[in-house]
């Protein structure tokens, strides 16, 4: 008996929060997420890169976790909040994330800004995460930017965890 | 041309026109591009690089579920080659025509291209189709797993290089190899082809470095009129030389359009589009210097031989900058090319002479220990204060002041020259430097700046910004001239029905385009003013030549009209002025390149041979940097992609067959966050006005050269291992006297 590579026709249902708002899909169980969020929802800030979990350059976050949309199917994200960078700027404020990369030119194509910037956010906004350069080095080389924007990206997210501290501590002050 | 000389907006920092766009996902690339209708194609690759294709067998691809059609060898339609020329603008990658034939020249080769509803849809039929080969057993694996010297291509020579090596005290007699390279942009090729109408257009979304060589080539091989092809490229993710020249998927890609009668996508997977989308081909250099004792430079003779394919030619002309690098009298290259069974090479960030530049400033480090001197100073002593290869003086050349410069910040007077002196904890630190040069050039441009009437400009040219910043710089020209801020001027590039603009390629797009558009922005005024002093204008009976621009206002005699005011009262929409520049005489009287230095700081652990770059140290001379911004971070880039050269990139192509092994980007080691070193460019401000009336002479490649041998040199400083073949991994520090065992 020969084994048929053919995918089922079936599609699944999947109900998830995406950049806060409810949606639901109907998706072939093999569906990427990445290709999901691309060609069924029309969201092409989300890039792809390589497919391979390899560049970073489709990284969402999943439940505030920083995660390569190419990497995971649709179909496993039942119930889960998905954020792209389309849902980063609130109100048309850019998130302190962004500006920083826009004041510091921490990118040059800017293909791989997205998945640089949601890696950025997750980790500034990991309490576990080490906050040193090197830990952040670190952290974001899953992100390869092949226009080596590195320096820039490096002080853009240092800058943007004092700005994020600093608003922190002034809304502790606040009653 | 009038110079500009202290400028409000050019050489400052500006952030780019384009970054919120691209900071908030809204900037569309290619890949990103979505039409009604539009079907998806995946290029099936071949899997052996010497042979023949037999047989497809499709029956099995085609029945899977939303599979539209397969093209391929015994079904695709006649199409005609491209001229493939540089001059009249049609230049492509690869002539061969996709699925022309059924030979099988290298890895990756497409052989069929499948077309179904959705991306996963043509990716699964794709893996279902079978080929079956017909393998030959002389296959040539490549430049570096064998000696075959190739043919020669080009050669140069002035004095008499032998008779100085016959007589010379001390001589150097070394080669040195570097492997190829990938570019990897991160946005992969990826074409969305549509045709329109019963005489038709064809309409191509392409990542491309040069939308009209792709318009002019598709006219060519398409039969069609170039006015009815229209190229579109307004953000592309990187391209480094590998998006310069169209490659075989686009042509296959508008091919599917046009038989399907639906818009085509095919965005290459990244396994192909480091296969069959090109490389910086492998090389081997010879250097040969001969000095006298005090160092002066009598002859030198560098022998380059680099890889090119089997179904074209591309020559990698490693000793470019070798023949105006030194003043030496007598100096001799020669160029030669080895086919071999990969797919076409192509220029990879300053494309050849970076791999010279390896080679040269590696030896005369070597010559400098051999001698006893300190590098720096044997590089002083031998300094070209003229371009001993053209004999004419330099437009401007602070080679000597980077150098100077550079040494001075990183600390070089404190380097103790002795192997494995200098240490701190478990590590080793070498320090090594090398000079960095890259020729300046420019290309004829057209331009149009319209001036609008709600005070707004547009500035229009068909060139592209690959990352580089052209958006913002042609802003910052358009502001400087008038007045009206960066931000209330809209730019476009990247379309074939804007003006005539310049590849983005050889750093020249900065030199090329900013002169049109200045041009264009002076005509519009021009245009605005013969309106405003004639009837019923602002400024009816004034002189024009009285008239002042300021702050997007004319001004005169302490009247003041905005530019909007003007176009209101004569009920105009807007005004427009076309511009075009193309270099002139300057090259007859002077010779124009930019230099720089780079110093190196490494650390080895010589018990376990970790390497690493700890410090960059680097003074750059490109006349003005028109965004210095943008620009240092140009230099920043490079020189982590020259760390990637320099230690970590290399493709690997099977010596027996051919096959490239690492095609992905976890086995092809690219540099990440955690490679960068500590970096402090400097942009030297000497701006070249005998270029054009910017001083600017561009900044993309210049900064990667120097990179990879000032590395290899500390690295000798720290090891006491001289390697002469890039990438400089670990295990070929194991040898070194100094490893701890």
């Amino acid at each position: 008996m020969q084994m048929s590579l053919s995918p089922p026709d079936a599609t699944l249902t999947v109900r998830l929060i995406l950049n806060g708002e409810p949606v639901t899909l109907e998706v072939p169980p093999q569906a990427i997420l990445l290709d999901v969020l691309r060609d069924q929802l029309h969201l092409g800030g989300t890039k792809k890169g390589c497919d391979h979990g390899q560049c970073g350059a489709c990284t969402v976050h999943v439940d505030g976790r920083a995660v390569n949309a190419c990497l995971r199917l649709a179909a496993m994200c039942e119930g889960q909040a998905i954020t792209t960078i389309e849902g980063l700027a609130e109100k048309g404020q850019l998130h302190p994330v962004q500006e920083a990369f826009l004041v510091h030119d921490a990118y040059q194509c800017g293909y791989c800004s997205p998945g640089q910037i949601m890696s950025a956010v997750a980790l500034l906004e990991d309490p576990e995460a080490a906050t040193d350069d090197a830990a952040v080095r670190d952290a974001m080389s899953g992100n390869l930017c092949r226009c080596g924007a590195y320096r820039n990206i490096q002080a853009a997210i240092a800058d943007a965890r004092r700005h994020l501290e600093s608003n922190a501590q002034q809304q502790g002050r606040q009653p | 041309m009038s110079e500009i000389n202290d400028p409000a907006i050019v050489g400052h920092q500006t952030p780019r026109i384009d970054g919120e766009d691209k900071l908030t996902g809204r900037a569309t690339y290619t890949t990103d591009w979505q039409v009604t209708g539009m079907l998806h194609g995946y290029p099936v690759p071949a899997t052996i690089a010497h042979g023949t294709l037999e047989a497809l067998e499709l029956d099995e691809a085609r029945a899977m579920p939303g599979v539209v059609d397969i093209l391929h060898h015994r079904h695709f339609p006649e199409l005609q080659r491209s001229p493939n020329s540089m001059k009249h603008g049609d230049q492509v990658s690869e002539v061969r025509l996709p699925f022309e034939d059924e030979r099988i020249y290298y890895h990756g080769q497409y052989i069929a291209l499948v077309v179904a509803e959705t991306f996963d849809q043509a990716r699964a039929a794709a893996l279902c189709v079978r080929a079956r080969y017909r393998r030959e057993h002389d296959v040539r694996p490549g430049l570096l797993s064998g000696d075959a010297e190739g043919e020669t291509v080009d050669d140069y020579s002035r004095g008499d290089p032998d008779i100085a090596f016959a007589s010379a005290p001390v001589i150097h007699d070394a080669t040195y190899t570097i492997a190829p390279e990938s570019h990897v942009p991160l946005e992969p090729h990826v074409t969305l082809a549509e045709w329109h109408g019963s005489e038709p257009r064809l309409i191509v979304h392409e990542s491309t470095q040069g939308i009209f060589y792709e318009r002019n080539a598709l006219a060519r091989i398409f039969d069609l009129p170039a006015e009815r092809v229209e190229v579109i490229s307004h953000y592309i993710g990187s391209g480094f030389g590998n998006k310069l020249f169209m490659w075989p998927h686009a042509v296959a890609t508008a091919a599917a359009a046009r038989l399907l009668g639906r818009p085509v996508k095919t965005v290459l997977p990244r396994q192909q589009d480091m296969m069959s989308t090109g490389q910086r081909p492998a090389s081997r250099q010879r250097i040969r210097l001969a000095a006298d004792p005090d160092g002066r430079l009598m002859a030198i003779h560098h022998d380059s031989t680099s890889e090119t394919s089997l179904v074209d030619r591309h020559v990698d002309a490693c000793g470019g900058a070798t023949p105006s690098a030194y003043a030496c009298d007598n100096v001799a290259t020669r160029q030669r090319l080895l086919a071999v069974n990969h797919g076409t090479p192509c220029p990879m960030r300053a494309p050849g002479e970076v791999s010279g530049i390896f080679a040269l400033e590696s030896a005369i480090d070597e010559l400098a220990l051999e001698l006893d001197m300190d590098p720096l100073a044997l590089r002083l002593r031998n300094y070209a204060d003229h371009d001993p290869q053209r004999d004419l003086p330099w437009s401007s050349k602070q080679l000597d002041v980077c150098l100077k410069g550079a040494a001075e910040r990183f600390g070089w007077a404190a380097r103790d020259p002795r192997i494995g002196a200098m240490r701190k904890g478990d590590e080793i630190i070498g320090y090594g430097m090398a000079s960095a040069t890259w020729f300046a050039g420019r290309q004829p441009c057209e331009a149009r700046v319209e001036i609008r009437a709600d005070g707004s400009l547009l500035a229009a040219c068909g060139t592209q910004d690959i990352g580089t910043g052209t958006y913002t710089i042609v802003a910052q020209a358009v502001a400087e001239l008038t007045g009206v801020p960066v931000a209330s001027i809209d730019v476009r590039l990247g379309e074939t029905s804007l003006p005539a603009g310049p590849l983005s390629g050889g750093s020249m797009t900065t030199a090329t385009a900013l002169p049109a558009v200045a041009a264009a922005t002076r005509d519009a005024l021009d245009a605005l003013q013969e309106i405003a002093v004639g009837p019923g204008g602002h400024f009816a009976g004034h002189d024009r030549a009285s008239l002042e621009v300021k702050e997007g206002a004319l001004v005169a005699k302490g009247q003041r009209a905005g530019f909007a005011e003007i176009l209101a009262r004569h009920r105009l929409g807007s005004v427009s002025g076309k511009g075009s520049a193309a270099p002139g005489g300057e090259r007859r009287q002077y010779s124009f390149r930019s230099f720089g230095a780079h110093f190196v700081e490494v650390r080895w652990d010589p018990g376990i041979s970790r390497l690493r770059v700890a410090r960059v140290v680097s003074s750059i001379d490109v006349g003005r940097a028109v965004n210095p911004l943008a620009a240092r971070n140009q230099v920043e880039g490079a020189i982590a992609m020259g760390i990637g050269m320099g230690l970590l990139e290399r493709l690997e192509y099977d010596p027996r067959d051919a096959r490239l092994i690492n095609a992905n980007l976890a086995d092809y080691r690219v540099p990440v966050h955690a490679d960068m070193p500590d970096v402090d460019v400097e942009l030297l401000d000497y701006p070249d006005f005998r270029f054009n009336e910017f001083g600017a002479r561009g900044i993309g490649e210049i900064g990667l050269t120097g990179i990879a041998p000032a590395i290899a040199n500390a690295v000798h400083h720290a090891t006491g291992k001289r390697v002469r073949d890039l990438p400089i991994t670990i295990e070929t520090l194991l040898d070194s006297p100094l490893i701890m065992t």
